[in-house]
C-alpha cells in the first residue's frame, strides 16, 4: 500500500517543481542590483551623456488606467478594428498592453513594429521616407519629410530609386546633435533639478534589471498632493545612460498606471534591409503631406499642435497641478459620437467627463474641454470661474 | 513505438480525422474562388483576404481556423483514447502481461499521441498550399511587417508554423493521456479534453482573468504571427516550447502516478 502511494509522489511533486521554477523565473528580474552610488544630477547627466545612436529591441508596454477594458473576443478583437482613427486608437494605443519591436539606426533610420494579434503595424523611416503600414486592412501610406538641405525631389515615386545607402547620416549630418552646443549635459542637469525642485523631488531609487542591464532608477516624486500622479520613475541603463524604462504611477494604486520598458534590447546596429519598405503588392497605398513633425503613434495627446491664436489652451494651476482648457469648437466634433467615447465616458453635471487612474478629462455642453493629471473637482473647479 | 503508430495510422478514425482536417482548407479556397465578391481587408479570419491574390495563404488561414477548435478536437480525442481506449476494449491488461512495463507503455502512447499532432497540422498545411497553387496565382507572399518574401521561403515559413502548431498542442496531448489513465471509457476522456481545451482559451480571451493567463496551456496558440514577421520574433517560439514542456512534465507525472498504481482489471 505504501508503495502505491509513492507512486504518486511525482504527480505532487512535478507541477509544484515547474510552477516554483516559472515563478522563481519571473522573480529573478526582480533580485537586488549593486551598482556604484550616483546622485540625480549625475544620472540627468549620464542620459546626456548617452552615445547610443544605434539599437534593437522589443519594448513592453502594460496599462492600468482603470478605465473598462472590453474581451478581447476573436482573433481580431474588436477595439482594433478602429485601430488608427479618432480617440478608439488613442485609447487603444495608450490603455492596452503592447509589445513593439524598436530598431534605431543613427538619426535618421528608424523602424516601429506594434506587434498585434495576428497583425501588425509598422512605421518605418528611411532618410526622408516615411511609411505606414497597417496589415490588418493591408493599407501603407508614405510621406516625404522636410529636409532643408537635401535638394527636393518630387513627391512619391520614392521607393523606386531609394537606396539606403545614399540618405545615410551624412545627409542629415546637420541635424546630428554632435556637438551638444554651449551647455555640457552636466549643466543642463544642474538647471533641470534646479527648475524641478519647486514642484518635484528627485531622487534615485534602488538599482534594478531592464532587459537584462543593470540600470539606475530616478525618481520624480510630485511634492503635491493635489495630482492623481504619485510617481514617475525612470530606468537609466549603467553602461550607455539610456532611459530602458519608464514607470508612471497613481495614488493609491499598487500596479503601475502605465509602463513602457525594453523587455530585451541590442546596441549593435541592425540590418539595413530592416529599413528599406516597400508598400506590398495590393496594399493601398496613400501620399500624405506632413506640415513639420512627423507624426508619431503612441504620443499621449494627440492633440493638433497647429491652433490659431484665439483657440490657445489656457492653463490654469503649475507643475503638476496644472489644468488645460480648451476653448469650444478645439475637440473634433466627431470625438463625442465615437462609440469609445459613449463607452468610456460617464455622464457628470454640466457634461461628460473620462477618468483614468492617471489623467483626468472633461468635456462641458458648451463645447470646451479641460484636462489635466488632477482629480475631477479640480477640472470642475477650473472650469466654474469662466 | 513502430507497431504503435501502424495500429493508430491503420485506424478508419485516424484517417477520418485526418481527412475532415484536410477538408477545411479545400473548403476555404473553393469557398474564396467561387465567391464573386473579393473579401474585404480586415473582415473575417486574418489573412482571408489575401488569398484571393496568393494561394499560399491557404494554408495560413487554414490553421489559423483550426487551431481554436478543430485541432484541439482531434488531438483530444487521440490523446483520450490512449489508455482508456485499450482499456475499453479489454487488450489493456495483455499489454502489461508483456514484460514492457507501465511507464514504457505510456511513453510509447505519448508520442504516438505527438506524431499525430504533428500529421494533423502538416495535412492541413500540406492541403492548404495545393489547394491554394491549384486554384489560385502564387507569388511572393506579404508578412504582417509589410515586407515580401519569396514563395520558398514563404513554404518554410508555412512548415515553421505548422512544427509551431504541433508543439503548441503536446500540452494538450499530455492533459488528454493523464485524463485517460483514469478512466475506462475512452469518449469521456475525449470530450474532458476537448472541453478543458475550450475552458482555457474561453479564460485566456477574459481580461479580467489576466494574472492566470500565462499559465494556461493556450496562451501563446496564436502566437505563430510572430514567425510571419520579418524579422521572425523567436520569443514566443521559446515561451510557447517552454510552457509546453511544463504542461508535459506535469501531466506526464499525474499520468504516472495513476497509471502505475492502478489495478488494470480490463
Amino acid at each position: 500500500m505504501a508503495r502505491k502511494w509513492l507512486r504518486w509522489l511525482p504527480a505532487a511533486v512535478v507541477p509544484a517543481v515547474v510552477a516554483a521554477a516559472a515563478l522563481t523565473g519571473s522573480y529573478q528580474a526582480g533580485a537586488a542590483v549593486n551598482l556604484p552610488e550616483k546622485s540625480s544630477a549625475e544620472i540627468i547627466a549620464m542620459i546626456g551623456h548617452s552615445e547610443v545612436r544605434a539599437l534593437s529591441g522589443t519594448l513592453r508596454q502594460t496599462s492600468e488606467l482603470g478605465i473598462p477594458q472590453l474581451p478581447a473576443a476573436g482573433p481580431i478583437p474588436s477595439v482594433r478594428q478602429g485601430a488608427g482613427q479618432g480617440l478608439a486608437a488613442v485609447i487603444e494605443l495608450t490603455g492596452t498592453a503592447h509589445t513593439a519591436r524598436i530598431y534605431l539606426d543613427g538619426p535618421s533610420k528608424a523602424r516601429l513594429q506594434i506587434m498585434d494579434t495576428l497583425a501588425e503595424r509598422d512605421v518605418v523611416r528611411n532618410g526622408r521616407d516615411l511609411w505606414l503600414y497597417n496589415s490588418a486592412d493591408n493599407s501603407a501610406a508614405h510621406a516625404t519629410l522636410p529636409d532643408a538641405t537635401a535638394t527636393r525631389r518630387p513627391p512619391g515615386h520614392g521607393p523606386a530609386d531609394r537606396s539606403p545607402a545614399d540618405r545615410g547620416p551624412a545627409n542629415n549630418g546637420p541635424k546630428t546633435p554632435a556637438t551638444p552646443g554651449i551647455a555640457t549635459p552636466e549643466a543642463i542637469a544642474q538647471r533641470f533639478l534646479a527648475a524641478a525642485d519647486p514642484s518635484t523631488e528627485v531622487t534615485v531609487g534602488d538599482a534594478t534589471i531592464v532587459a537584462g542591464r543593470t540600470a539606475y532608477q530616478l525618481v520624480l516624486r510630485p511634492r503635491s498632493t493635489v495630482t492623481l500622479v504619485d510617481s514617475v520613475t525612470l530606468a537609466v541603463d549603467a553602461a550607455s545612460g539610456l532611459p530602458l524604462g519608464i514607470q508612471l504611477r497613481s495614488r493609491g494604486q499598487a500596479a503601475p498606471a502605465f509602463s513602457l520598458a525594453f523587455s530585451d534590447i541590442s546596441l549593435s546596429a541592425p540590418e539595413s534591409s530592416v529599413f528599406t519598405f516597400t508598400p506590398p503588392h495590393g496594399a493601398s497605398v496613400k501620399e500624405m503631406t506632413v506640415p513639420s513633425a512627423a507624426p508619431m503613434p503612441g504620443t499621449k495627446h494627440a492633440v493638433p499642435g497647429t491652433h490659431p491664436a484665439a483657440d490657445r489652451p489656457t492653463v490654469t494651476g503649475k507643475g503638476w497641478d496644472a489644468v488645460v482648457g480648451f476653448p469650444a469648437g478645439v475637440l473634433p466634433a466627431d470625438v463625442r459620437s465615437d462609440p469609445a467615447f459613449a463607452q468610456l465616458a460617464q455622464a457628470v453635471p454640466g457634461g461628460r467627463a473620462i477618468t483614468t487612474s492617471l489623467v483626468t478629462v472633461l468635456m462641458l455642453d458648451d463645447g470646451r474641454v479641460f484636462a489635466g493629471m488632477v482629480p475631477l473637482e479640480r477640472l470642475q473647479a477650473a472650469a466654474s470661474p469662466q | 513505438m513502430a507497431s504503435e503508430l501502424t495500429v493508430l495510422f491503420r485506424r478508419l478514425r485516424t484517417w477520418a480525422m485526418l481527412l475532415a482536417l484536410a477538408a477545411i482548407p479545400i473548403l476555404i479556397a473553393t469557398a474564396v474562388r467561387l465567391s464573386s465578391h473579393p473579401v474585404p481587408p480586415g473582415r473575417g479570419p486574418a489573412f482571408l483576404d489575401r488569398v484571393s491574390q496568393n494561394g499560399l495563404f491557404v494554408g495560413m488561414t487554414a490553421l489559423l481556423v483550426s487551431v481554436p477548435l478543430f485541432l484541439p478536437i482531434t488531438v483530444g480525442v487521440v490523446a483520450g483514447d490512449t489508455i482508456a481506449g485499450e482499456a475499453n476494449l479489454g487488450t489493456l491488461r495483455y499489454l502489461l502481461v508483456a514484460p514492457a512495463g507501465r511507464v514504457r507503455l505510456l511513453l510509447i502512447k505519448y508520442s504516438a499521441a505527438a506524431v499525430f499532432c504533428l500529421a494533423a497540422t502538416v495535412t492541413v498545411a500540406a492541403v492548404g498550399v495545393l489547394a491554394g497553387v491549384a486554384l489560385f496565382p502564387v507569388g511572393p507572399v506579404t508578412l504582417l511587417s509589410g515586407d515580401t518574401i519569396g514563395v520558398g521561403e514563404s513554404l518554410l515559413r508555412s512548415l515553421l508554423i505548422a512544427a509551431y502548431i504541433s508543439v503548441s498542442l503536446l500540452g494538450l496531448a499530455a492533459i488528454g493521456l493523464a485524463i485517460s489513465t483514469f478512466t475506462d471509457i475512452p469518449v469521456g476522456a475525449m470530450a474532458a479534453t476537448v472541453v478543458l481545451s475550450v475552458m482555457s482559451q474561453v479564460a485566456d480571451n477574459l481580461p479580467q482573468l489576466e494574472w492566470l493567463h500565462p499559465w494556461l496551456f493556450s496562451q501563446y496558440w496564436l502566437g505563430f504571427a510572430d514567425l510571419l514577421r520579418q524579422p521572425i520574433s523567436w520569443t514566443t517560439f521559446g515561451d510557447n516550447a517552454l510552457l509546453q514542456a511544463g504542461y508535459i512534465l506535469a501531466a506526464g507525472a499525474i499520468a504516472y502516478g495513476r497509471f502505475t498504481s492502478k489495478d488494470v482489471l480490463s
